[in-house]
């Protein structure tokens, strides 16, 4: 304790020490590899991560750093999301309007739209590669077969949020493509036609559609999302730990 | 925690003890939880610093790239929808280019349901269809293969669907008339 | 080999019935909700112009309907769907080549709706055609009918001039 407090230099080591930091942070000070890994070990932010990792997993050659990109995209369209939902009502006579207005009147308006625009077209690439990027590597391979599977979910999820999105401007662009992209659903055997009026909300694009994708857009599909992705986090931290177990040796 | 070679195995009759503790029997073989090897001390990093930096700067890069970006290009609106007037070309969002342009050529029950279900499908059966465990690219000719015709033919179909399709779907050059829309 | 059923496997097995019972209803119920609700305007009987209005040759465009009313040669008046049969584009009628032509991915039909050439599965749907109390033609959107298949050419007359596409006029 005494010669923790002797070393602390800074202002995060000394806030640490005092009583308030102790409750917060629970964690001996950062002295010796073993005190800093306590205190990677008791974050809530770094319980994300394993506390060691092999020296060649966290290169650029190994990922590209595609993962956590993708999740950084994920993030901003989170918040310039929700910047946005304050501008703008799900209905044919107001939407477009609102886009309009969100671009002229409402200040950072048009500027949270590109961020949200660009983020979503950002992302959609950036989870491709990174699919792409760990099949070269093999990384679908036992034991990590599983962690594969929810990333095509995952995949899939992110054009979902994408496609769902693309609708609610209300303009042109948005219209068609729903209207063409929903008409395959109709050709699924049997249940197509049923299915593609579930999604419209009817039997063509209309107001009921715009407000199924929405209430899909901002409810439904993030809080899934966020939970496989919470999963995907969570596997790919246990999996890198029985992968430095097993490949020990080889390579 | 003592250390192993520390404890006195005898074979006399006072069983071995460790501190106030007999030994009973020593089990030769694997550990309870499975063969697992330690990994080689000097091939482990702490995650903080090392890593955590270095996905700093990728998150830091990422996001500067947006938020520039978006100062510079604006999102596009077109008209208000018109149930009325399909505009000419009519064109998916990018990813969904490759599909559009396999719509144009197939019945819609063999590009819309069969492809787009047979590539999910696929790609989630992968690790089960795929038992071949090496990791070097060498001797996975099949696997890479395969993925990489995928892969091209895929970017292939979604640049013709994007940059080089025009009015009725007909066949443009970028260069002279520009249909893309993002 | 006994085939008693113990107490513990009749109630293991009760709580996979019973869960199960519960999800298919919780889909069920789901499905059957978000039907969509009937809305006036299109989906019903939408009322348009006189039978008389409508001509061999002529292609009368009733835009609620989103149909268009044409009459096949010594035949009744029809109601053609103006959504293509291939993925719901709306099929503008193009004046000078006298065919319906899909901007989205091409497809065409001629003047009554029969397949000619494209990526389309079939001819353009078809929607009931009533006479109602007052004289006008009613078009029930809500029943659909498939169709021609392709090859079905009642009407095969070659194109009346220049497709739209290029550089013919709507």
């Amino acid at each position: 304790m005494s010669i923790s407090s002797e070393r602390s230099s800074t202002l995060v080591d000394r806030f640490r020490d005092t009583a308030v930091g102790k409750a917060m942070f629970r964690s001996p000070s950062r002295v010796t590899p073993r005190d800093r890994a306590a205190g990677h070990w008791s974050n809530f932010f770094l319980h994300l991560y394993p506390v060691k990792m092999r020296r060649k997993e966290i290169s650029f050659r190994y990922s590209y750093y595609l993962g956590i990109i993708s999740a950084v995209l994920f993030g901003s369209l989170i918040v310039s999301g929700i910047y946005l939902m304050f501008f703008y009502v799900p209905s044919p006579g107001q939407a477009y309007a609102n886009i309009q207005t969100l671009q002229t009147d409402v200040s950072l308006g048009q500027y949270m739209r590109n961020v949200h625009r660009w983020s979503a077209h950002l992302m959609v690439l950036a989870v491709a590669a990174h699919m792409a990027k760990m099949f070269y590597r093999g990384a679908y391979k036992p034991p990590r077969e599983f962690n594969w599977v929810i990333g095509v979910i995952l995949l899939v999820l992110t054009l979902l949020l994408s496609f769902t999105g693309y609708l609610l401007p209300w303009d042109q662009l948005a219209f068609w493509a729903v209207t063409v992209g929903s008409e395959m659903a109709a050709f699924v055997p049997l249940i197509g036609g049923r299915v593609q009026e579930l999604l419209l909300g009817g039997p063509v694009v209309n107001s009921a559609t715009l407000l199924r994708f929405y209430v899909l857009h901002v409810a439904v599909l993030p809080s899934i999302m966020v939970a496989v992705l919470m999963i995907h986090l969570w596997r790919w931290r246990k999996d890198s730990m029985l992968d430095a177990a097993r490949e020990e040796g080889d390579d | 925690m003592t250390d192993e070679s520390e404890v006195k195995v005898s074979l006399a009759d006072e069983p071995a003890t460790i501190g106030s503790k007999r030994v009973l029997g020593i089990v030769p073989g694997k550990p309870i939880a499975g063969e697992r090897k330690e990994p080689a001390k000097k091939d482990m990093v702490m995650v903080w610093p090392h890593l955590l930096v270095r996905h700093a700067v990728a998150a830091l890069g990422a996001l500067i790239t947006v938020l520039v970006v978006s100062v510079f290009f604006d999102a596009p609106l077109r008209e208000i929808a018109n149930p009325e007037l399909t505009p000419n070309p009519e064109k998916a969002p990018w990813y969904f280019a490759a599909l559009q342009e396999l719509l144009s050529h197939f019945h819609p029950m063999v590009a819309g349901i069969l492809v787009p279900g047979g590539i999910v499908a696929g790609l989630i059966a992968l690790p089960f269809l795929d038992r071949n465990p090496s990791l070097a690219t060498k001797s996975r000719k099949v696997a890479v293969t395969a993925f990489t015709t995928f892969m091209v033919v895929w970017i292939i179909l979604t640049l013709i669907g994007f940059a080089f399709r025009g009015p009725n779907w007909g066949w443009v050059w970028p260069w002279n008339e520009w249909h893309g829309e993002l | 080999m006994s085939s008693i059923l113990t107490r513990r496997a009749l109630l293991a097995r009760t709580w996979k019935v019973g869960l199960g019972l519960i999800g298919a209803a919780g889909i069920w119920s789901m499905w059957d909700l978000l039907q969509p609700l009937a809305t006036p305007g299109f989906g019903g009987k939408v009322r348009s112009v006189a039978a008389s209005v409508i001509t061999e040759g002529s292609v009368t465009e009733v835009s609620e309907a989103r149909a268009y009313l044409v009459r096949p040669p010594g035949g009744d008046i029809i109601a053609l769907s103006s959504k293509c049969t291939h993925l719901g584009c709306k099929v503008p009628y193009c004046e000078s080549s006298g065919r319906f032509e899909c901007p989205c991915h091409g497809t065409t039909f001629n003047l009554i709706g029969e397949y000619l050439t494209g990526p389309a599965p079939r001819g353009m749907d078809t929607h009931p055609v009533e006479v109602g109390a007052d004289g006008l033609l009613y078009i029930d959107t809500g029943t659909r009918e498939d169709g021609p298949v392709p090859g079905v050419l009642t009407l095969d007359e070659p194109a009346t001039g220049p497709s739209c596409d290029e550089g013919g006029h709507a």
